[in-house]
């Protein structure tokens, strides 16, 4: 479902945020992707979604090759896949219901349909009878399951979640990461970033580590995690 | 084509709630678009009134022939004859030397005893036979009225003829002019228009800049993205042009009266050219145009640059 070869992504400031990065994800897996923040997992997303373009390499996303991707495909690819950002990406002024009903409302899907689509995701995380509130009156958690709603309600293919659990209690993150693996048990395929190892080990799913833009292996990564958590302890 | 429709529908009725949201905003854009479109319908009316007043005179141009002073009565009322019968004419009026001078004396306003002294000094009067003659519709141009008048010169015992057109000619000129300067400067504020709106929009655009990433990253395509855009380009032209209207109908309210009078004065009637239903159309799609396309040059210009990141 996505296939990485040999990616490497250069910033115009010169940082080289991934290095000659290959993996390939199966249709139906779920996985993680971790490591410290600043390793590129970020950067990978976004070249994923196609925000970004590599500098060299070969991404196929859902049988398409995102280097020949024209622009006016760009939004169909998106359409397949769901999103969740760490900071949320809500629109604050529009109430929860619109927030959701965003990528069924550009595909033009009639409002009666949208509606029950969105009552229907928003009871799936949660959210039931909070259609009409601003996402400011809700809490981060509530936030962050706004974001979940709207990335699952077009039922796409793939899900992307950018550090999900960020700022969340545990017991909040177990019930945000449990909610994608429903959505891995129906056969969505599932990355999840983050650096939540606790997670990674809750649920003994495949696991990319990824180190200064370079994928690893686990135990050095986990190391690499430990020296920069005991590092921001120091300083 | 249903799902269409109700695509452009939803986003008709979301950019009339945007607008009435920021009511300050949107009746300040409203406005300025409404008195920039103002000048050149006033300027257009102008145009077309004094058009409607030269198109008048020049449907009863005059032509006034003088007999030679010394034909005889009725030699004079055997040219007087012929002319009348003259198939490019449609009146003649044989006006004698005691008619004229009878008019002479009313127009000079003169209480008889100068003008009197002047003619026993003279010793007759020296006012030839005249004749005024106005020629059916069809020779009124100025062109057949020349021709009109060449012929009327090879008659027996006609001492000149003088055609009354050429102020009319220069009041024409004038108006030529002028409708040139008015179509200049109506360019000049169409272009100001598209600006102000293009602008506009582009303020719009930024102030959306967040919403406009998100709905492309969830997949937005270009023409969704900025379709609100186009309608609310579209929708300020024609709000703005409806203003106009507005202006248009108290202005005309407002110089109706001395207009009136002026026109009594003058015996002629309606000198302000009366607006007709498809020009207030015109002004209105005009008005919906200039802001469609000055907000498909501002979305253009402004709305690839912003991707999500």
């Amino acid at each position: 479902m996505i296939k990485l070869s040999h990616v490497t992504k250069r910033y115009p400031n010169g940082h080289e945020a991934l290095k000659d990065i290959s993996f390939d994800l199966d249709a139906g897996e779920m996985a993680f992707l971790s490591g410290h923040s600043g390793a590129g997992k970020s950067t990978l997303f976004k070249l994923i979604t196609r925000i970004e373009k590599p500098t060299s390499g070969q991404i196929i996303v859902d049988n398409q090759n995102l280097g020949r991707l024209s622009r006016a495909k760009i939004p169909a690819l998106r359409r397949e896949i769901g999103v969740i950002f760490q900071d949320h990406k809500l629109l604050m002024d529009r109430s929860v219901f619109d927030n959701v009903a965003l990528p069924l409302i550009v595909i033009g899907m009639p409002h009666d349909e949208i509606k029950k689509r969105v009552r229907a995701a928003l009871g799936k995380v949660g959210l039931s009878g909070k259609e009409k509130q601003l996402p400011i009156t809700l809490s981060g958690g509530e936030q962050q399951r706004v974001g979940i709603a709207r990335a699952v309600i077009n039922r796409p293919n793939i899900l992307l979640a950018d550090e999900p659990t960020g700022n969340l209690d545990e017991a909040l993150s177990d019930e945000i990461i449990d909610i994608f693996a429903d959505f891995n048990q129906v056969g969505v395929t599932v990355l999840i970033a983050t650096h939540d190892l606790r997670q990674v080990e809750r649920l003994s799913k495949r696991t990319i580590h990824l180190a200064n833009g370079e994928i690893v292996e686990p135990a050095e990564s986990i190391e690499d995690t430990e020296q920069v958590a005991s590092d921001l302890e120091l300083s | 084509m249903l799902t269409y429709l109700t695509r452009h529908l939803q986003v008709l009725f979301a950019t009339l709630g945007d607008m009435r949201r920021t009511p300050m905003a949107t009746i300040n854009t409203l406005l300025i678009i409404a008195i920039t479109l103002l000048l050149p319908c006033l300027l257009y009316i102008a145009v077309k009134s004094a058009q409607g007043l030269s198109q008048n005179w020049q449907g009863r141009p005059q032509i006034s022939i003088f007999l030679q002073a010394n034909v005889s009565d009725n030699t004079a009322q055997l040219i007087f004859e012929e002319i009348q019968l003259h198939p490019a004419i449609e009146l003649a009026e044989f006006i004698s030397p005691d008619q004229a001078l009878e008019e002479f004396r009313i127009l000079s306003g003169d209480e008889k005893n100068s003008l009197d002294q002047e003619i026993e000094f003279l010793g007759e009067n020296p006012l030839p036979p005249s004749i005024v003659v106005m020629p059916v519709i069809e020779s009124s141009a100025s062109a057949k009225l020349q021709a009109l008048k060449d012929e009327l010169s090879s008659f027996d015992g006609i001492d000149t003829i003088r055609l009354d057109l050429d102020w009319t000619e220069r009041f024409n000129a004038i108006l030529q002019a002028f409708t040139r300067v008015a179509l200049l400067l109506s360019a000049l504020l169409g272009i100001g228009l598209i600006l102000i709106v293009g602008n506009t929009i582009k303020l719009l655009i930024f102030n959306r800049r967040h919403e406009i990433e998100i709905t492309k990253l969830v997949g937005g395509t270009d023409t969704f993205v900025r379709r609100p855009f186009l309608y609310y380009g579209t929708l300020f032209g024609i709000l703005g042009s409806l203003i106009t209207l507005g202006l248009l109908l108290l202005a005309s309210e407002l110089v109706a009266q001395p207009l009136q009078e002026l026109a009594s004065l003058y015996q002629t009637n309606a000198l302000l050219h009366a607006v007709t239903g498809w020009e207030l159309l015109t002004i209105v799609l005009c008005g919906g145009v200039i802001g469609w396309l000055a907000a498909r040059w501002s979305v253009a210009q402004h709305l690839r640059k912003i991707q999500p990141r």
